[in-house]
């Protein structure tokens, strides 16, 4: 049984439109001009355990919509939703005590007391008992070193700590999934990658099934094993990132930099894209051709004094994809 | 329920939270000072005259008196913030926070409301107790008896004043501007509950209609039972009727809640 399922799901959000100049604005109050948004549209994927997964899409495409569901949040419209194997809308208590959720943009920290207190406040809604409250504030103390600003009152933290904090408040209760909604959104590379090492420890030694949403590519290259990709509230891509952008953007670049100004000859199997002084790009499918087989190939003909192989660009291949179903 | 430690948590919470804001709770206790003062003479003024027709022989001067400084008191102490938290919470969309706690979103709010009481009564209602018996004297309740029937009446008439709160509150899930609409309500509690001027000032048809209102058995009941104007027997009729009005409130709020659960919107994100 998959952690999440999800199926045919829709929500719609009713927008009054508002209309200037007075004459329109009472009007407006009597019969207001309602339109009807689908913030997502039809949605259907399931989640394994221990799984972590990229949730990502332009913005406005409903990935925080889709997380307001699976979490309880909000009604679903249309569609159904099973969040280990509960609907969370009609068992919100029951399903919620096994999830950690972290939004980025927003703090379940209380501002004005010290960051321990919020820490002893869930021990005491999650039930948890001393001893082992002690070791889980050890652990993420390991991975999150939040015991420096443990007794600093939250509005004092800088954003980066206080998303430590965040995090390690979504895990206090030892879930077994974990929702976080742009958790790298403003940070330094340092906090960055302290983020992503937590995630993927906690991936790794507790099997936590994740669910990411971001904007930031790096996050999802270092850590998703798929990525769900929406558009207007409907999947448009599903799968391992290297075969999203494989598909996207097969091709690679060879750029050779000669030693004499000759002419570059042309190859069946690449082609050249680009010619500048000394430099050569060849573009060419790593399906039909190894890197090494073109290398060996054109180091005969061609006098080589320096050469390197490019990848194709992974914010390419999304913008390409965003494009392509926008 | 062992759910209860979770929400004697947050009481204790809210009581933290209100340590932090010191500053705030010294100037608030200054406005409180003026108004009761300002309150005390202008009833001092009314009795002198003849202003106010057959009301004053009701009850004297000191009667008055007592009874503006406990009202003034139950006002600072009362606190039903849940109206303004659910308006917040809704606009700023960190509702969605609340909801990932297991646990129920009102009760959520009525312990930070009974959080802000504890600290209402320690950091507030101790000195202004003092400030105003230095004033005016000590506000001496009729008996024992009328001061226990007293706080007990004043546990109900919290409770509606928070339930009438509550749902103002929820009117949010359906109307982003609520701003108003809690003010139109916090207007006929203060004029229709007694908590400035008691009802009996009021003509015969007004006095009528607020026996069928909740309003006046949140301040005016409690209040007349401690200054002894309300018999034992009419205070436990009266306990009666906030019985029936918590019930009455408690069932509407319930239907109001789950109706506007499904409304949820969150802003933001
Ligand atoms: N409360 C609401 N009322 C009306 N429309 C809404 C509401 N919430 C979201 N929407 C609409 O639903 C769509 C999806 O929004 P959502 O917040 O899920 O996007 P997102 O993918 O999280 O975008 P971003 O990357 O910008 O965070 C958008 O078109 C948005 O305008
Ligand atoms: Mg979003």
């Amino acid at each position: 049984m998959a952690i999440i399922e999800v199926k045919d799901l829709v929500k719609e959000f009713v927008v009054v439109r508002k209309k200037t100049g007075l004459g329109n604005a009472i009007r407006s109050l009597v019969l207001p001009d309602k339109k009807i948004v689908r913030g997502v549209d039809g949605l259907s994927f399931n989640i394994e355990q221990g799984d972590i997964v990229g949730y990502i899409g332009p913005n406005g495409a409903g990935k925080s919509t889709t997380i307001k569901m699976l979490t309880g949040i909000l009604y679903p419209t249309a569609g159904s939703i099973r969040v280990c194997g509960l609907s969370p809308h009609k068992e919100r208590k029951a399903v919620v005590r096994q999830l950690g959720v972290v939004f980025g943009q927003r703090t379940q920290l209380y501002w004005d007391l010290r960051l321990g207190e919020t820490f002893e406040l869930l021990k005491r809604i999650y039930k948890i008992e001393d001893k082992r409250f002690k070791a889980t504030l050890d652990m993420l103390n390991d991975v999150l070193r939040i015991q420096d600003f443990i007794d600093t009152p939250v509005r004092q933290l800088s954003l980066g700590q206080r998303m430590r904090g965040d995090l390690a408040a979504s895990m206090i209760h030892d879930p077994t999934v974990l929702f976080l909604d742009e958790p790298t959104i403003g940070l330094d590379a340092d906090a960055k990658h302290a983020i992503r090492g937590f995630i993927q420890t906690m991936n790794r030694e507790r099997r936590m099934t994740v669910v990411l949403t971001t904007h930031d590519l790096d996050d999802v290259e270092q850590l998703c094993s798929r990525l769900l990709v929406v558009n207007h509230g409907r999947i448009v891509e599903d799968g391992p990132l290297d075969s999203i952008v494989g598909k996207l953007a097969p091709h690679r670049l060879l750029v050779i930099e000669l030693s004499e100004d000759v002419q570059a000859p042309e190859h069946a199997r690449a082609k050249i894209v680009r010619q500048d002084g000394l430099k050569v790009w060849y573009q060419f499918d790593k399906a039909a051709i190894s890197a090494s087989e073109l290398i060996a190939d054109l180091s005969g003909m061609l006098p080589i004094r320096d050469l390197s192989v490019q990848e194709p660009d992974i914010e390419d291949a999304i913008r390409e994809v965003y494009r392509t179903t926008g | 329920m062992s759910d209860m430690r979770a929400y004697g948590y947050l009481i204790k919470m809210r009581v933290l939270t209100a340590l932090a804001y010191r500053f705030d709770v010294w100037i608030g206790m200054i406005g409180d000072i003026i108004l009761l003062a300002a309150s005390v003479f202008i009833w001092k003024a009314a009795y002198g005259g003849d202003a106010l027709g057959s009301g004053a022989s009701i009850v004297g001067l000191d009667g008055m008196i007592t009874y503006t400084v406990v009202s003034v008191l139950m006002t600072t102490v009362f606190s039903t913030g849940v109206q303004n938290t659910i308006y917040n919470q809704v606009r700023e969309g960190n509702i969605a926070l609340d909801f990932m706690r297991p646990l129920n979103l009102l009760g959520i709010y009525f312990s930070e409301d009974l959080g802000s009481m504890v600290s209402a009564l320690v950091n507030k209602a101790i000195p202004l107790v003092i400030m105003a018996s230095l004033l005016f004297g000590f506000p001496m309740p009729d008996s024992p008896t009328a001061a226990a029937l007293f706080v007990a009446s004043c546990v109900l008439s919290f409770m509606i004043l928070w339930l009438m709160s509550a749902m103002v509150g929820l009117v949010a899930f359906w109307v982003a501007e609520l701003g108003n609409l809690g003010m139109v309500k916090d207007a006929f509690i203060r004029v229709l509950s007694g908590s400035m001027v008691p009802l009996w000032f009021f003509p015969e048809g007004l006095q009528r209609i607020s026996e069928w209102l909740p309003f006046q058995y949140t301040y005016q009941l409690p209040l007349s039972v401690y200054i002894g104007m309300t018999t034992p027997l009419d205070a436990l009729r009266g306990m009666g009727i906030q019985l029936i009005w918590v019930a009455l409130l408690g069932v509407l709020l319930a239907w109001i809640w789950t109706r506007a659960r499904g409304k949820v919107m969150v802003q933001g994100g």
